[in-house]
């Protein structure tokens, strides 16, 4: 495929770089010390969401610095723009969107490959792991800050066997901006 | 990594073929990522020794897996016995692999005989990073000073090592100097070995 | 309340002040280069500066005569969504605005004479409050900032805005 053939593939030309390994061996030291701090696996998996909330309220305005988008019409093009541009701006991988409702407010994103697991293989007693659940959090958050209540979760993960990592992702409203002050206050 | 093909389905992760370390993520996803590390640490210490203390703990997991990685790669699974080869291993190999370029300098202590140290004029975990008042000499750097304790601890050089920043003349922001301080049982081994 | 706030050494003689509002409202930045005349408290001063923000902003979107969001009519508007103004020029000074699609607003208030800031604005935003605040590991996202790097980065970038 020649290059920037993919709306993704320019601006992850354009941003700095690092090894991957970097990055995925850190994650899997977060992933250890929550394993240490919570012993309960279902724990670490809400924990992992709620960092990657943390992480996508911030990471989204670096996107939207730097992925030279214009403002997406619809939810149909929000999704398309995580997996073909923010999956690839951040991680260097493009993602696909399938199994749209019908009425356009859930659909997935499907991950074929994904650097965060590189080396990884959950142990008998992290068989509740949803390793990569940070993901959910991060597109959750980022979401948010534009204005779209989400919910996302993973359906599909390789690492317990299926056969590829697939998050299901909800629209649940759209927030219009308010005035954030009483008259009186 | 597995090339373009492949069947989309899990592969023991030891029968995967090892990647040659040529993958790249954005420097973003990483800098995002490791200011979580450092917001959750944040949450479940009292204080910055502690602080400095998880973040040492973390990057050290970081440099044992490095080291394990970089020895089958690199040095078809042979790692170094001698203090100098380790040292310059981690100055170069392990430098240039995670932060893809060889560390600023190396160099003995002047005062101690078993301390050196590794400078960077600007860390990669310190990039972007604003260190408040109230938090002191806090160093994230403390990441990498735990990768480097990572390294030796696997490889059998035990050490205490440590971040600091460090000033420069005419400049800005200071640099940042790992220091290693190396068990008293790796001198002696050092001196056995002429 | 009256007090004289001289230039930093090496900032522009031409910059007034700047904002930053979260998308809440809240002012989590401040920053003086000029500004001898403090008629009010500095959180008077912050909530009237949001009001007025707001208030304009959909004014302007109110009388927009060929409206561009014509689906959107009588409903509320999502953060940084539809036309909004991106300066205004008084006698004796000059706002420029810019609001990012998270609801973050961004207002520079320069000497009367200055050109056009929308893109200084938006390297404002891209390049030093997105690299050395929100990539900050310290920095707690949605609260005031006080990061050394912006600061330093930004006084240096606005020194040769005409």
């Amino acid at each position: 495929m020649p290059p920037n053939s993919r709306p993704g593939d320019a601006v992850f030309a354009n941003v700095e770089r690092v090894n991957a390994e970097l990055f995925t061996l850190t994650y899997g030291a977060i992933v250890r010390q929550l394993l240490t701090d919570f012993e309960e696996v279902d724990e670490v998996n809400k924990q992992l969401d709620t960092m990657g909330y943390n992480i996508g309220i911030r990471l989204i305005d670096d996107f939207l610095a730097k992925a030279n988008i214009t403002r997406c019409s619809d939810f149909r093009e929000t999704a398309e723009t995580i997996a073909k541009v923010g999956f690839k701006m951040f991680l260097g991988v493009t993602g696909s969107v399938a199994n749209w409702n019908a009425d356009g407010t859930e659909c997935s994103l499907i991950l074929d490959d994904n650097p965060l697991v590189d080396f990884v293989e959950l142990p008998e007693t992290c068989q509740g792991l949803y390793y990569c659940n940070i993901l959910c959090g991060v597109i959750r958050g980022a979401l948010e800050m534009v204005s779209m209540r989400t919910e996302v979760k993973f359906v599909k993960d390789i690492l317990r066997g299926d056969d590829a990592y697939e998050m299901r992702l909800k629209l649940l409203e759209q927030v219009p901006e308010e005035y954030p002050y009483k008259d009186d206050d | 990594m597995i090339g373009v093909g492949r069947t989309k389905q899990h592969v023991n992760v030891v029968d995967r073929p090892l990647g040659k370390g040529k993958v790249e993520v954005s420097l973003s996803a990483f800098s995002f990522l490791f200011s979580e590390l450092v917001q959750y640490s944040q949450t479940r210490v009292d204080n910055i020794a502690e602080l400095e203390r998880r973040l040492e703990d973390a990057g050290a997991g970081v440099g044992l897996r490095t080291l394990e990685l970089l020895c089958h790669r690199e040095k078809g699974n042979r790692r170094e016995t001698r203090l100098l080869g380790i040292l310059s291993f981690v100055h170069s190999t392990v430098w240039k692999c995670l932060f893809g370029k060889v560390a600023d300098s190396l160099e003995k202590g002047t005062e101690h005989e078993d301390e050196y140290m590794i400078s960077e004029k600007e860390l990669l975990v310190n990039r972007f990073i604003s260190v408040p008042k109230d938090m002191g000499a806090f160093n994230c750097g403390a990441f990498v000073a735990g990768v480097v304790k990572g390294v030796l601890d696997g490889a059998g050089f035990p050490a205490r090592v440590t971040a600091h920043f460090v000033a420069v003349e005419g400049q800005a922001r200071p640099r940042t100097t790992i220091l290693i301080k190396f068990a008293e049982e790796v001198l002696q081994r050092e001196a056995r070995l002429g | 309340m009256q007090q004289a706030v001289g230039a930093g050494p090496g900032s522009s003689t031409r910059m007034r002040c700047l904002y930053m509002f979260n998308r809440q409202g809240v002012c989590v930045h401040y920053h003086v280069w000029l500004r001898p005349l403090n008629a009010l408290s500095r959180q008077e001063d912050q909530k009237l500066m949001f009001g007025l923000l707001f208030s304009l902003k959909s004014f302007t979107a109110k009388m927009d005569p060929v409206g561009g969001s014509k689906g959107q009519l009588g409903a509320a508007q999502l953060q940084g969504q539809g036309c909004s103004f991106h300066s205004f020029r008084t006698n004796t000074y000059k706002l420029s605005f810019m609001e990012t699609p998270t609801g973050m607003k961004i207002v520079l208030v320069t000497d009367q004479k200055m050109g056009d800031l929308r893109e200084a604005l938006k390297h404002i935003y891209s390049n030093i409050y997105v690299e050395y605040v929100v990539k900050n590991p310290l920095y707690t996202p949605e609260m005031p900032f006080k990061c050394e790097l912006f600061n330093l980065n930004l006084d240096n970038y606005v020194k040769n805005l005409t």
